[in-house]
Formats: C-alpha cells, sequence, structure tokens
C-alpha cells in the first residue's frame, strides 16, 4: 500500500470503504459527448470511472485526453487506462508525465490486446513494455522520481497505478503467478477482468491467498443481448452463463422499448444481486461495473450492497 | 534457417509490368529446403513468365551456393553477365537478405544498373522440420532465453512480453492472437516448474535492451570459411544423416 494518497479511489481504497467503480468508452469520434453523458449520470454513484484505452484494440480518441475532459466537465474521478500496446517505453513514460501535469490521479497499467484484433490490424504491435514493467515503470516515476534509464524527473507526477487480473484464465497457476509479480513491483490496486461464476473467483481467490492489494472484481451487466453475446464470444477467459444469455436474448421479442429496457434491468438486477451478495463474503475491496452505455443500471445494483 | 513462401503470382507479375526480358535467380541456400528458390521453382517460375510472353533467362544455384554469400553467388551471377546486362529486370528467388545482396553485388561488383524484386516473402528464423517448422528467434542480439526457461519470448509470445502470460490465454492455453498456437508464457511457467524454478517466473524481468538491435547490424569474423575444408568436413556427418536410423521422437538413446 503506498504511503501518501494522492486520489478519492485510493483514498476509499486504504480506508477500507466498499468501493465502486464505473466504465467509460471514448470511441471513434471528434468528441467525447458520450463518456461525458456517462459519466454525469454515475457522479455519486461511483468513486471513480475507468476511461479505456483503445478497447479490444480499436482504435478511439486518446484516453489520456478523454479522462481529463470527463473530469474537468463532470468531476467523476478518472482511471486512465493505459495499455502497451500502442507505445513504447518513451511514449508511456511521456504520457503518464502528461497524465500528472494534467491532474489524472489513477492509472491502469494494461498489456493491451494485440493489435492484429482490433480495427486497424495492420498497425504494428509494440509492447516494448508489458503491465509488470509498466507499473515498475510507474511507481519508479511517482517514488524515486527517475525513468526506467535512471534518468531524473524534476517534479515527478502524483499518481496511483492499478493493474488487472483476470480469475478466469486458462492457466490460472500461472495468471496467479505474474499478479503476484505485479503485486512485487508495487501494483497498489487491481480489478479483475469480468466475473461471472462465484466458484471461478473463489478458486482464484484460494490460488492468491491474502494479498495486501485491494482487489475489485468486475461485472458485466450487459445492456443488450448483443453486448452480452459479443462478450462470450470474442473476450478470452469470460463465459457468460447460458441461463442469463438466454433470457438476454428472449428479449429482442419485444417490441415496445420501454417494455424492452425495463425487462433488461429485471433480468441484470436478478443475476446481480446473487452474484454481489456472494461478493460481500469475499476479500474484495469493491467492485468494477463495466457497464459501458448502461449507466442506469448501476444505482439499482449499488442498492443491493447497501 | 529462413523459412520463406512465393508471393502470389499476380504481385511478381505487377513489378515486372512492362518488362519483357527478365532473369531468375534461384538459391541453394534456406531457398531451397522450402522450395522457394530450388531448380524446380525456377522452372516453375520461368514457365509462368513464359506464358506471359516474357523472355526468361535461368540461373541456377546448386544447393549449398546461396545467393546471400557473393564470394558464392557471384561466380554464378558473372557466368551469366551477357544475360543480365540485356535484361529488363532481375526476379531473385530466395529471402529478403538473397535480393538484397544480389541487388549490390550486380550493381556494384558487376557494374550494372538493374532493377532486382522479390519473389519471395521470408517468413522468419525457424527450427524444427521435416515440413513442420516454428519460428523461434528474432536475432534480437540480446539473448533472454536464459531468464525463460529456454522459450524465447520475444517470437514464441504472440505480444512479445518480457513478463507474461497476458490475460488472453484461451481455453486450452492456446494464444490470444492464433488458437493454433500455445501460449508460450504458459509452456514458460510449465518448464520453470517442473525445473523447480518458479521463484524465477515471480521475478520481473527487465524490459529488453533493444539498444542491441540498431539496425542495420554490422558484423565481421576474422577468417572466411574455407569452403573445401568446410565440405570434407560436413562429409561424415552427411554420411551419417543419409544411412543412420532415423531418432524417433520419445525414443531412448
Ligand atoms: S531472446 Fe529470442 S530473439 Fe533474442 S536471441 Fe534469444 S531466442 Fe533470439
Ligand atoms: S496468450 Fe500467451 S503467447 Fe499469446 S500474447 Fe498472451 S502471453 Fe503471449
Amino acid at each position: 500500500m503506498p504511503g501518501e494518497v494522492y486520489s478519492q479511489l485510493m483514498k476509499e481504497l486504504v480506508e477500507g470503504k466498499y468501493v465502486f467503480t464505473g466504465e467509460l468508452e471514448p470511441e471513434k469520434a471528434g468528441d467525447v459527448k458520450e463518456p461525458i453523458e456517462a459519466a454525469r449520470e454515475l457522479v455519486g454513484l461511483v468513486t471513480a470511472c475507468n476511461v479505456t484505452d483503445n478497447p479490444q484494440s480499436f482504435a478511439y480518441v486518446n484516453s489520456l485526453a478523454a479522462a481529463y475532459k470527463i473530469e474537468k466537465e463532470t468531476g467523476m474521478e478518472c482511471v486512465y487506462q493505459l495499455r502497451c500496446a500502442d507505445r513504447n517505453r518513451m511514449a508511456l513514460l511521456s504520457d503518464v508525465l502528461g497524465a500528472g501535469v494534467l491532474g489524472i490521479k489513477n492509472i491502469l497499467a494494461l498489456a493491451g490486446d494485440h493489435v492484429s484484433l482490433g480495427d486497424t490490424p495492420d498497425a504494428k504491435p509494440v509492447f516494448d513494455l508489458d503491465s509488470t514493467t509498466l507499473i515498475y515503470m510507474i511507481r519508479k516515476m511517482v517514488d524515486e522520481g527517475k525513468d526506467l534509464a535512471g534518468n531524473d524527473i524534476h517534479n515527478p507526477p502524483k499518481l496511483h497505478v492499478g493493474g488487472a487480473a483476470a480469475p478466469g484464465a486458462a492457466h490460472l497457476k500461472a495468471e496467479v503467478a505474474k499478479v503476484k509479480r505485479k503485486i512485487k513491483v508495487g501494483v497498489e490496486y487491481l480489478q479483475t477482468q469480468v466475473v461471472y461464476y462465484p466458484e471461478i473467483l473463489d478458486k482464484f481467490f484460494k490460488e492468491l491467498g491474502k494479498v495486501d492489494v485491494p482487489i475489485l472484481v468486475g461485472i458485466f451487466p450487459a445492456k443488450s443481448f448483443g453486448a452480452a453475446d459479443f462478450f462470450d464470444k470474442y473476450v478470452a477467459g469470460v463465459d457468460v452463463p447460458p441461463d442469463y444469455l438466454k433470457s438476454l436474448e428472449a428479449t429482442k421479442e419485444i417490441k415496445d422499448k420501454e417494455k424492452k429496457k425495463q425487462e433488461i434491468d429485471r433480468i441484470n438486477v436478478e443475476y446481480f444481486t446473487s452474484f454481489l451478495e456472494y461478493l460481500k463474503g469475499t476479500p474484495a475491496a469493491g467492485c468494477h461495473m463495466m457497464a459501458v452505455g448502461y449507466p442506469r443500471i448501476i444505482a439499482p445494483l449499488k442498492k443491493v450492497m447497501e | 534457417m529462413i523459412a520463406q513462401e512465393q508471393k502470389p503470382i499476380e504481385e511478381i507479375l505487377g513489378y515486372l509490368e512492362g518488362k519483357n526480358n527478365i532473369v531468375i535467380v534461384g538459391c541453394g541456400g534456406c531457398a531451397t529446403f522450402y522450395h522457394t528458390g530450388d531448380k524446380k521453382a525456377v522452372d516453375g517460375m520461368a514457365d509462368k513468365l513464359e506464358k506471359e510472353g516474357k523472355k526468361v533467362t535461368k540461373i541456377y544455384m546448386p544447393f549449398s551456393m546461396q545467393v546471400c554469400e557473393t564470394e558464392k553467388s557471384g561466380v554464378f551471377l558473372n557466368k551469366k553477365r551477357k544475360a543480365l546486362e540485356d535484361c529488363d529486370a532481375v526476379l531473385v528467388m530466395s529471402c529478403g537478405d538473397g535480393v538484397q545482396v544480389a541487388t549490390e553485388y550486380i550493381e556494384e561488383g558487376m557494374g550494372l544498373m538493374k532493377g532486382v524484386y522479390p519473389a519471395n516473402n521470408a517468413i522468419g528464423l525457424v527450427g524444427g522440420g521435416p515440413t513442420k517448422f516454428k519460428e523461434t528467434c528474432l536475432s534480437c542480439g540480446m539473448c533472454e532465453l536464459g531468464k525463460t526457461a529456454g522459450i524465447c519470448p520475444l517470437t514464441s509470445c504472440g505480444k512479445g512480453l518480457m513478463n507474461g502470460p497476458c490475460g488472453g490465454v484461451r481455453v486450452d492455453n492456446k494464444c490470444e492472437i492464433d488458437p493454433e498456437k500455445d501460449c508460450a508464457w504458459v509452456k514458460i511457467y510449465e518448464r520453470m516448474e517442473k525445473l523447480g524454478e518458479l521463484d524465477k517466473f515471480l521475478e520481473m524481468r527487465a524490459p529488453h535492451e533493444w539498444s542491441k538491435c540498431k539496425r542495420p547490424r554490422l558484423f565481421e569474423i576474422e577468417e572466411p570459411v574455407n569452403m573445401m575444408s568446410a565440405m570434407i568436413g560436413a562429409m561424415p556427418g552427411f554420411l551419417t544423416y543419409t544411412f543412420s536410423a532415423k531418432p524417433k521422437l520419445g525414443e531412448k538413446e
């Protein structure tokens, strides 16, 4: 755990408060109106929101620019996601310094999906650093005021760095060893990939053992059948439960838009109520709700935890 | 060896558009192993070009005569100096290295200014065989194998991560990028586990030193290989390979 606390997110985690985070996705556009709108709806409901960096390797608005704009216009604290797929260590360092300059207080350090999986498959993949070495670099910048080559940083940035974990990983032992490696180099909090099954999370926590780093467990209430289906098909290490998928699929038949919305909300509240109840009994420090484009679901789900 | 495959003929014809008199240069090295520059490949390419109405001169490189070594290939190119002088373009059936060595030799060694075009795509330094090969090394200049249980993190991991696995490993431990390929980092984990070196896995490997790979890298050896004694020295090995029983996987010594 860090000596100094710079962000609201870290403050609440250090205090042991049960924390909720949300997720915002800048898109391929010349503005960030949509994530700003979504952020407005989430103010007061979540402590901070992740701002995604080229998710699934689709090239979108720069996540630092988006995070800055969202914080400025809505007051929502952001977790600036930063991936190694598109930048070498110099560019990563510049961006982290830039984040400091813009007052961003949280970074989530990621390797990122391979560029060949996205909408610009001919791009040269970079991966000069990986998630672990990026976390290491950021801690070195913040704590020692040095870059990777040992050069001094004048007035180093004051921010926190988090990392990801994948409880549903095919090879859990290797995944957990990697998570432990991230903890060793100083990751300050972890956010997990989406989990649907309690058994998966139980196994993960058991393999990991007791750790000092707060872990926010990812859930994905889907705003439509399509969104859940996409997750099921294309996101590695995540199996969406067939029953949940089926009930979402059935809503495709509902013609009345309002009724359809209500039914989708009902399905999500029903499914995730029991999951969140279960989560209370785990070592999770909170919940990361990846309800992209679906902010209205957060309030009813949060109620469960009160 | 440098694995390679032939480019689509449409692409090759595109480079040769408007050029009617073509010299095809084969390669007796890796391109012979991969059937992209041996006699048969050169003949096949010549047929295709002739069908397009082009006049073709073939320069075969016998086995072990690589285009990338000018000392050897220069002899064969010089023998066909006239054809090279008269041609509109040269098509080299080797890896990209051979194409460039030939380009430089034809211009600087023979004093001829000719367009030289590639017939193949080189796809990496591979190992294995006899029919299945795997890219295993990028020749990065700072070998990391001592830190990764002998599996190259830069080449075998789809993302070239020094500290994997990434979050994308598929069921069956296949790679995020390609379900046909194994996740290198799961393999590294498993090998380290068996070697009793998991403590090493938990250590962060420092970012790779790309400063060791300033391209193009130049290289010099003190003494060139003596072809005659190398050939004689190769005989016992060649005879053993040809006449001994071939090893089978899993067979005890
Ligand atoms: S680290 Fe990999 S690419 Fe570099 S020399 Fe070793 S095997 Fe080759
Ligand atoms: S799945 Fe394994 S091999 Fe593929 S990119 Fe990820 S860590 Fe590398």
